[in-house]
């Protein structure tokens, strides 16, 4: 897989620093799993957080969490487990895309029980977890050989990662693992490519504009 | 303008060192060493609760994630790989992760290197086998080269973890220059560490 749109440096950091929305990370993250060159940017900005942390002032500690420094290493055992990750170890064999995509997924993406919006264009949302299921959406899109996405544009930013076939739009092509990462002032009308159903996974963090009046329409229909 | 804060430069000799940092973390992953820890945790406990303050928790929120931080640099220590990272940015990452867990109920999103899916580095060149040390330094280098309102944006938002929204209008900037200066930032800064 060669890889030619990357995640923007501003996107990036806004994962890194934690401050970007749960949909956008995980379309972010599912990237990361394909791309060396976007983690390699990841690990420079960690590094460069890690610096500044070390150049911080320093708050004053009370007593009793002064004695933390003696009390955890009496009292806590080494446990080098991940407990990050789940303790069951995850099933990687059933969805063939990448975590963390994958534990979100209710089945491959040849059994996703499509919702067609229009003829040509189906959708299936994705569940969102943590405190902030209100803040954006995530779904896959599925868009048929030649078909055309309306044209729309975004109040917000939105993350479309390609999983399968491709697209163009005025940006230029689209390819399996590819992101495009657009944001208010971009207006785009995607057009599926080849003769393979183009399958994407997209997050936005606010609905999106459709421009022409057939469009306006389709709002309330896709409600993204 | 609100000022950035959270660095002040005229306090250095309080300052930790890398190497110093990295070694006690090592120690305190192999052997369990105590003494190491101790000194890292007057190192980093009291910069970790300011970082945390600064990035706008009430101080009890704060102290519980720096205690649950430094707890888990205890217990995960044996994890940490000098060559990988350096101690500062593992502790960092641990630290933000906490406290995403606690703010937002939800674990961060990662890739995982076990997955089938997950598509590993070439075979590392030549070129990028240089020490963390170096990278280090070269980071340093390069950040200090940054014009002041690119680094003013940066340690807003690693320091004070704010959103590009948050920093667009605390600066009365449009967001767009926000997410442009961030972008021509770290464009330098890449293009410095290549630079050799």
């Amino acid at each position: 897989m060669s890889i030619r749109h990357h995640i923007g440096d501003d996107t990036l950091m806004a994962y890194v620093n934690g401050t970007l929305v749960e949909p956008l990370s995980v379309v972010v993250a599912t990237h990361l799993a394909i791309c060396p060159r976007c983690r390699k940017s990841v690990a420079l900005m960690e590094d460069l957080a890690g610096l500044l942390l070390m150049e911080a002032e320093t708050a004053p500690l009370s007593p009793a969490e002064e004695a933390m420094a003696d009390i955890i290493p009496s009292s806590a055992s080494p446990d080098p487990g991940n407990d990050d990750q789940p303790l069951i170890k995850p099933d990687y064999s059933n969805t063939g895309v990448p975590m963390p995509l994958a534990e979100r997924m209710p089945a491959t993406l040849d059994d996703i029980p499509w919702r067609t919006l229009i003829p040509g264009i189906s959708h299936y949302p994705l569940p969102k977890s943590g405190s902030q299921k209100n803040k954006g959406t995530l779904r896959l899109l599925k868009i048929a050989p030649g078909k055309t996405m309306p044209e729309h544009s975004h109040t917000g930013q939105e993350l479309t990662l390609i999983l399968r076939g491709s697209y163009i739009d005025d940006l230029g092509r689209f390819q399996t693992g590819d992101i495009a990462d657009l944001d208010s002032e971009t207006l785009h009308q995607p057009v599926a490519d080849t003769a393979e159903d183009c399958i994407c996974l997209i997050a936005t963090d606010a609905p999106l504009k459709f421009s022409g009046f057939f469009s306006r329409l389709l709002q309330p229909v896709f409600g993204i | 303008m609100t000022s950035p804060g959270g660095i002040r430069q005229d306090r250095t000799g309080a300052r930790a060192l890398p190497d110093d940092l990295d070694r006690d973390l090592t120690a305190v992953g192999l052997d369990q060493d105590a003494t190491a820890f101790r000194r890292l945790f007057a190192n980093l406990a009291p910069r970790l609760k300011f970082f945390l303050i600064k990035g706008g928790m009430i101080e009890s929120a704060a102290e519980d994630v720096m205690q649950e931080t430094m707890m888990k640099v205890w217990r995960k220590a044996e994890m940490f790989d000098s060559s990988k990272a350096s101690a500062s940015t593992w502790i960092y990452t641990i630290a933000r992760n906490v406290k995403i867990d606690r703010l937002r109920k939800e674990h961060r999103p990662e890739p995982d290197p076990e997955d089938p899916c997950f598509v590993a580095e070439d075979p590392e060149t030549g070129e990028q086998a240089v020490s963390r040390k170096q990278d280090r330094e070269r980071i340093q280098k390069a950040m200090a080269l940054l014009p002041p309102e690119q680094m003013t944006i940066i340690k807003m938002s690693f320091f004070e973890e704010r959103s590009h929204g948050e920093i667009a209008e605390m600066l009365e900037i449009p967001l767009g220059t926000v997410k442009s200066r961030i972008r021509l930032a770290f464009g330098k800064i890449r293009a410095e560490l290549e630079d050799l």
